[in-house]
């Protein structure tokens, strides 16, 4: 890539910076839209527990996903499992907020709920990519409908407050301008032999080809107002029928206003692993899942128990628990083997007998700071005026994005839209407002770019994943650093207590991590207990 | 990319709250004072008044701590967490929008001095940047995704 005269090195540089900084924004946007890592997930079908001992026992703690398909699986193998959940629910973070409900957060602040009925918010996990193979088998066993989630909606916005005059930009033409001006720049320096030293003249002639049908250039390689850039960003004036159906072409942003707006680093929103086309959501919110298992288990599960303390002997284990709602004495539960999935930041205030490096490990993960909000309108204006019918807008407001509701499209009446997905230093920020605070400046924020908004706003709710009594959080948030140092630690079964939920999965803030490590810990917890022919 | 993601980042800055240092971007952070910064980051578990909170698990309560005659527990809490609390003395650069937020060694030693002497607290003496300094902070390390 070195060789070449000075003027078409220059050329080449600029050409990998500009791909240098697309991949950084793409990185930055899989970061910011998935929190997860690209990973396969590890699900290889249904797990086999044959054998299980005679009367040998599990207690599982806490009922999210986890806990729930740890409780399941054992269940079904012929082990007696007990489940101790904190809420009143099953669930966890699987969790949905509907018209009616009434959730109260850390420092005691109540929010109600106003939602009409049938809207709703998922506070928590909201799409599952199609990949996520043990989410998706549970999902089917239990019979819950899917419908389709719009990672990627070419009619959504990505907004730069300080470019076009905060107008927020249509996804598709920033993607048809983007990718029509690399193409436009590649296929000159193809032309100005710039490529010469590492592209064969066959291929030259193939890579202009391409160039031209990706980047929809014109037959002089430019990207220039026509036909074919109107096909890909969209008509000034959309062709129709009769005589008033003749179209106008648009005409595509310059390449210096594009790349000073910042815009382009939305662009890559959709190609991460985990945002990759198809994505799901349950019909009705993400909260079916958990609410389908908890009937499926029934009384094994155990609701408002706060576990105080978990101590294991040669034999078994007792968690000590209180009744999360009303005052009583401290109660027990004890069986052979131990599940517990309790999050990270409140299982280190639980005395345990572990090791030490367990301990250590259980200490180190802190929780990423999230808040989501969701917000009632008197009408579906996103679809009504401006033709967006689900998928997500990406902002660089304080609230990040806005996601719109990928059902009920067209429907008369009112709507919710998720107003805010904020993490980082600004969840923190929204976290240190009570809920109404965080809602209205939702709503402010939302309005540059929606202007609709304060003509058509209800009510709303937000949820500071820092102040959920049951989370403390809102996903452990591991280092490179911190997973080398902790990670086997955390994952290994300690005499008769292993733990399990997606902070010990390598795919962290994603249910397919619970899953996948409740699976990983159950087999290896069975295998043990086969071996040591428990209660036989 | 940095430059136009401080650019970014200092546009929504100066939205419409010009009276308050809401909402933080990495531009706009190394100017919060130790009060500043409790209001705003610390807030969020400790709640307002360092009261603490409780439920599956708790937040501990900063009125009246005990733990706090040790100006090195505290600093070294914010420095480095604890039982989930997020570290805040990450080399600065490390704080990107997903990541962890850098607070300065003097930030550190302002918000040390705060806790110390407010909600019942009343801890002498005050903390210096160079005392923070000599303390250990989480290493250097670059973010992945998270």
């Amino acid at each position: 890539m070195d060789n070449g005269d000075a003027s078409s090195a220059l050329t080449r540089r600029q050409l990998l910076h500009m791909i240098g900084a697309t991949a950084g924004a793409g990185a930055m946007y899989q970061a910011m839209s998935s929190l997860g890592f690209a990973a396969e997930s590890p699900y290889k079908g249904p797990i086999d527990l044959q054998g299980a001992p005679r009367n040998a026992s599990v207690l599982i703690l806490g009922a999210g996903m986890a806990g729930l398909t740890a409780a399941y699986e054992l269940r079904n193998a012929g082990y007696k499992v007990q489940v101790l959940e904190y809420n009143a629910r099953p669930g966890g973070r699987n969790w949905t907020l509907r018209g009616g409900d009434r959730y109260t957060e850390l420092g005691g602040l109540t929010q109600q709920c106003e939602f009409d009925k049938d809207l709703y918010i998922n506070p928590g996990p909201w799409r599952i990519p199609y990949h996520h193979h043990g989410m998706m088998h549970y999902i089917k066993l239990l019979g819950i409908p899917l419908e389709p989630f719009f990672q990627v909606n070419y009619n959504a916005y990505i907004h730069s407050s300080g470019a076009f005059g905060g107008k927020p930009q249509r996804y598709r033409e920033v993607k048809a301008d983007y990718q029509g001006h690399v193409a436009e720049l590649l296929a000159k320096a193809t032309r100005q032999k710039a490529l010469d030293a590492t592209v064969s003249a066959e291929d030259q002639q193939i890579l202009l080809e391409s160039l031209r049908q990706w980047g929809a250039l014109d037959k002089n390689y430019r990207y220039a107002a026509g036909e074919q850039v109107s096909d890909r960003r969209g008509f000034e004036k959309k062709p129709g029928g009769g005589l008033s159906g003749e179209p106008v072409h648009s005409s595509p942003v310059a390449l210096h206003d594009l790349l000073d707006s910042g815009v382009w680093a939305g662009i890559a929103s959709g190609d991460a692993f985990d945002m990759q086309t198809a994505l799901f959501q349950p019909a009705g919110g993400m909260g079916r899942i958990g609410e389908a298992f908890g009937r499926e288990l029934g009384p094994l599960i155990r609701y408002n128990a706060k576990v105080t303390d978990i101590h294991q002997d040669d034999r078994g284990v007792t968690a000590t628990y209180i009744d999360s709602q009303k005052a009583g004495a401290p109660q027990t539960a004890r069986a052979d083997w131990c599940l517990c999935t309790i999050p990270l930041p409140i299982l280190a205030q639980i005395p345990m007998n572990v090791s030490q490096s367990m301990g250590a490990a259980i200490s180190a993960v802190p929780s990423a700071p999230a808040i989501k909000a969701g917000l009632q309108f008197k009408r579906r204006f996103w679809e009504e005026d401006e033709q967006i019918y689900g998928g997500i807008t990406y902002t660089d407001l304080p609230i990040m994005s806005i996601g719109y509701p990928n059902s009920g499209f067209q429907s008369r009446g009112k709507g919710v839209l998720l107003g805010a997905y904020i993490w980082g230093l600004k969840a923190m920020e929204f976290t240190a407002m009570p809920p109404q605070e965080r809602v209205q400046r939702v709503v402010d924020y939302g309005s540059q770019i929606h202007p609709q908004y304060h003509q058509e706003f209800e009510n709303g709710v937000a949820v500071a994943w820092h102040r959920v009594p049951f989370a403390l959080g809102c996903f452990g948030s591991w280092t490179t650093e911190t997973r080398a140092k902790h990670y086997e630690d955390l994952c290994q079964i300690e005499g008769r207590i292993a733990l399990a939920g997606e902070h010990a999965s390598h795919l962290g803030g994603w249910q397919e991590g619970a899953v996948t490590s409740a699976l990983d810990a159950i087999g290896r917890m069975h295998r043990r207990a086969v071996a040591q022919g428990e209660k036989a | 990319m940095r430059r136009l993601l401080l650019l970014l980042s200092i546009a929504a800055a100066a939205g419409a709250y010009a009276d308050s240092p809401l909402f933080t971007s990495r531009a706009t952070l190394p100017s919060l004072s130790g009060e500043q910064i409790y209001e705003h980051i610390c807030q969020g578990c400790h709640m307002a008044g360092g009261q603490g909170a409780v439920g599956a698990g708790h937040y501990p309560k900063l009125a009246a701590d005990k733990n706090f005659i040790s100006w090195q527990f505290v600093a070294t809490t914010v420095l480095n967490g604890r039982n989930g609390m997020p570290p805040f003395g990450y080399p600065s650069g490390q704080d990107m929008q997903s990541g962890p937020a850098h607070l300065s060694d003097a930030q550190i030693a302002d918000v040390v001095n705060y806790v110390r002497s407010h909600f019942g607290n009343t801890y002498k003496p005050q903390v210096t940047a160079k005392q923070i300094a000599a303390l250990p902070h989480p290493a250097a390390e670059l973010i992945g995704p998270q």
